[in-house]
């Protein structure tokens, strides 16, 4: 039999009071398993068991103080064979700490530490984490990437080069096959990504009424006319805007960037140079620059430095939309179909011929104001007889 | 070789130093008859006499202000906070006097003392005996601040402590004070300061921590092996000043960087490592840098402790958002 005594739990602390038993006379308990719980100066702990081995007697209940090397667990050893257990419990009782339970283990600790690193350089890709979200996302194997950053990194512009690249190559693929995106679709959807990452959209919508227009109207020109009465009326909304430098530029010449549905996707013509005196002898001009678009005979240049667009995606359907405006232009105009509505004209109800038209603008860059004058003064003009 | 505790390998370096330089001396509360708090001290009195090993007041900004004093004449001192949550009257001398007394006298003193203080939970202790605040220390231009995670980085550690010329805070991670046993020669070989540890070697993404969570970081390390994820773990050993060549160095290769540490997220030294990796790793990085840490809050008390410490899981968690990048 062993009689274990109350160890020092610290502080020189004389005695503890026994909150409460964790074992009874006749249980086997484990070394390091709670004894009991004992309230000190400090707080409640529990005092392990030293022994692996049969509880005999407790010496005291709850409530009662039992005194620092005093008796308080006697133990029925399973082999007092002075298999040096004995010593392992000494040092065992002495749990080494004042307060809490200290974890005790007896692993042994392998390991090879080195001091600093491998120091194996690495001839591993540089780039940070947003251009290898980047090519991620053009589909753009990054490792294949010659860097061109000062420090040996990839850039975007690196990414962005390489995914113009493979663009060229064509590959057949079945229909239920995943595709890559190449081409006019593939500049659409990075420059949707960008317009829909950077652009700060709002857009207005609003009717404009076409009951008086004579019959030989073309609503494409007349669009456009609209478009350079609004920004007679609001020069703000034709400029480019450059937010990497919150710079701004004022266009002294009206370019305006064409939507044209062509069946290899979308592209975006621009017509140079529109004033409200010439557009009516501009038709031909107009045609032949839609027919190069569709037959992919323009250059880059020929679809650059458009500060607004117009959308005329009523010739096929849809009434407002809430239409995408491209950096570095600042605003688009969308024309839904023209339809008969019923609209009140005075205090009668009247069918009149409408055009709706959605326009949507940078507010970094145009405010709400700019966009509604210039609005006010498109419409007034549709409104026109001729 | 003795298989030493992380404690015990604390004993054993105060012990060799003591023995082998005579300008050592150990003070703090209950250091010498009682053989401290923790046993860290456990016969050394009896060895080295009362006036090598010295029993103080129960006064924590005396003992830092004693050891500065001993130091400034050419004494070694190593001093004995019993627990970090009652370090901060000492914080005074620490910053005031003994992180600049080389300064202030233009060289001609230094202050070869070492304050030793346990840290961390996860010890079911009461208030005031669990936190982790390290990050005051690393703040404090002056102040050599190391961490062992190891009875061997124990030792070595201890002794170059000791032996430097500038004053050291030495902070223990009591939680695994007796957790384990490692073989340490207890030759009176130091380990060098201010570089960090490799303790694994990987490809896929790097693990850096210190203290005691260097256990719940290595655990990760195998259950990630498991998954056939290679992670390097580095035990970071001096955290200020920081090595972060090794840790630059290991995520140039790997790309990817998760910092674990039982402190609060908030100005933790795990944010400093986070930012210089931001300035000269950037390029390198697969994915953000993700931190595990203690939560902005109070620590709470005993029962829910280990859920305040950041566990396997909440590592391999971040691990696994590291590598979607």
């Amino acid at each position: 039999m062993k009689t274990f005594l109350l160890p020092d739990l610290g502080e020189g602390l004389p005695e503890a009071e026994i909150v409460n038993w964790h074992v009874q006379p006749g249980d086997l308990v484990r070394a390091d398993a709670p004894l009991v719980s004992v309230e000190t100066a400090k707080a409640v702990v529990e005092v392990p068991s030293p022994y692996s081995a049969r509880v005999i007697r407790l010496h005291g209940d709850a409530g009662d103080f039992v005194k620092t090397g005093g008796p308080l667990v006697d133990f029925e050893l399973e082999a007092e064979n002075g298999d040096g257990s004995g010593a392992a419990a000494v040092n065992a009782g002495d749990a080494g700490t004042v307060v809490g339970t200290m974890p005790v283990g007896e692993t042994i600790i392998v390991e090879h530490a080195v001091a600093g690193g491998s120091g194996r350089r690495s001839g591993r890709l540089r780039a940070t984490p947003a251009v290898r979200a980047l090519a991620k996302r053009l589909d753009v194997d990054i490792e294949t990437v010659a860097p061109s950053g000062a420090s040996g990194q990839v850039t975007s512009r690196d990414v962005e080069a390489a995914a113009q690249t493979s663009t060229a190559t064509e590959r057949i693929v079945a229909d239920d096959e995943w595709e890559a995106l190449r081409g006019l679709r593939r500049a659409m959807a990075q420059s949707m990504i960008r317009a829909n990452a950077e652009v700060c959209h709002a857009t207005v919508f609003d009717d404009a009424d076409i009951d008086a227009w004579e019959a030989d109207q073309d609503v494409t020109l007349r669009l456009l006319r609209a478009i350079c009465r609004g920004v007679a009326a609001e020069p703000a909304l034709n400029a480019l805007f450059d937010a990497a430098s919150m710079r701004r530029k004022k266009l002294l010449q009206l370019d305006i960037g064409i939507a044209v549905d062509t069946p290899a996707g979308l592209i975006v013509p621009v017509l140079r140079d529109a004033r409200v005196a010439t557009l009516a002898t501009r038709r031909e001009e107009l045609q032949q620059l839609k027919q190069a678009a569709s037959d992919r005979r323009l250059g880059r240049d020929d679809l650059r430095g458009a500060a607004i667009t117009l959308s005329n995606f009523g010739m096929l359907a849809g009434r407002y939309a809430r239409v995408v405006v491209v950096p570095p232009g600042i605003a688009i105009l969308g024309a839904g179909a023209i339809r008969r509505e019923a609209v009140a004209a005075g205090t009668e109800l009247a069918v009149r011929r409408r055009l709706p038209l959605s326009l949507s603008f940078d507010h970094r860059c145009v405010t709400g104001a700019e966009a509604c004058r210039f609005l006010a003064a498109a419409i007034a003009d549709l409104q026109l007889q001729n | 070789m003795a298989e030493l505790t992380l404690v015990d390998a604390v004993t054993a370096a105060l012990d060799w130093e003591l023995g082998h330089d005579e300008s050592v001396v150990v003070l703090g509360e209950d250091v010498g008859v009682n053989g401290g708090v923790f046993r860290a001290t456990n016969g050394l009195q009896r060895k080295h006499g009362a006036d090598r090993v010295i029993d103080t007041p129960l006064a924590e900004a005396m003992i830092a202000g004693m050891a500065v004093g001993m130091a400034a004449e050419g004494l070694k001192p190593v001093a004995e906070i019993q627990f970090m949550g009652f370090i901060y009257p000492a914080v005074d001398q620490l910053i005031n006097h003994a992180a600049r007394l080389r300064n202030r006298t233009r060289g001609r003193l230094s202050c070869p003392m070492v304050l030793r203080a346990p840290f961390g939970g996860g010890i079911h202790a009461p208030e005031h005996h669990s936190e982790s605040t390290e990050a005051m220390f690393a703040h404090m231009p002056g102040l050599r601040v190391v961490i062992p995670s190891s009875p061997a980085r124990a030792y070595g550690l201890l002794l170059a402590a000791i032996r430097d010329p500038d004053p050291v805070v030495f902070l223990e991670p009591k939680r695994i004070y007796r957790l384990a046993r490692q073989e340490v020669a207890n030759d009176g070989a130091a380990l060098s300061l201010d570089v960090c540890y490799t303790l694994r070697e990987g490809t896929d993404v790097t693990l850096v921590s210190w203290g005691a969570m260097t256990q719940e970081t290595l655990e990760a390390a195998d259950r990630l092996q498991a998954e056939g994820v290679s992670a390097e773990v580095i035990d970071v050993a001096t955290i200020s000043p920081l090595d972060i060549e090794t840790i630059l160095e290991s995520v140039a290769r790997t790309g990817r960087l998760v910092i674990v540490h039982e402190a609060p997220r908030n100005c933790g030294v795990g944010a400093e490592i986070a930012a210089l990796v931001a300035e000269h790793g950037i390029y390198d990085l697969k994915s953000p840098v993700q931190r595990v840490a203690g939560f902005d809050t109070i620590m709470p008390l005993y029962r829910l402790e280990m859920d305040y410490l950041p566990g396997v899981t909440r590592i391999l968690d971040a691990v696994h958002v590291t590598l979607e990048g």
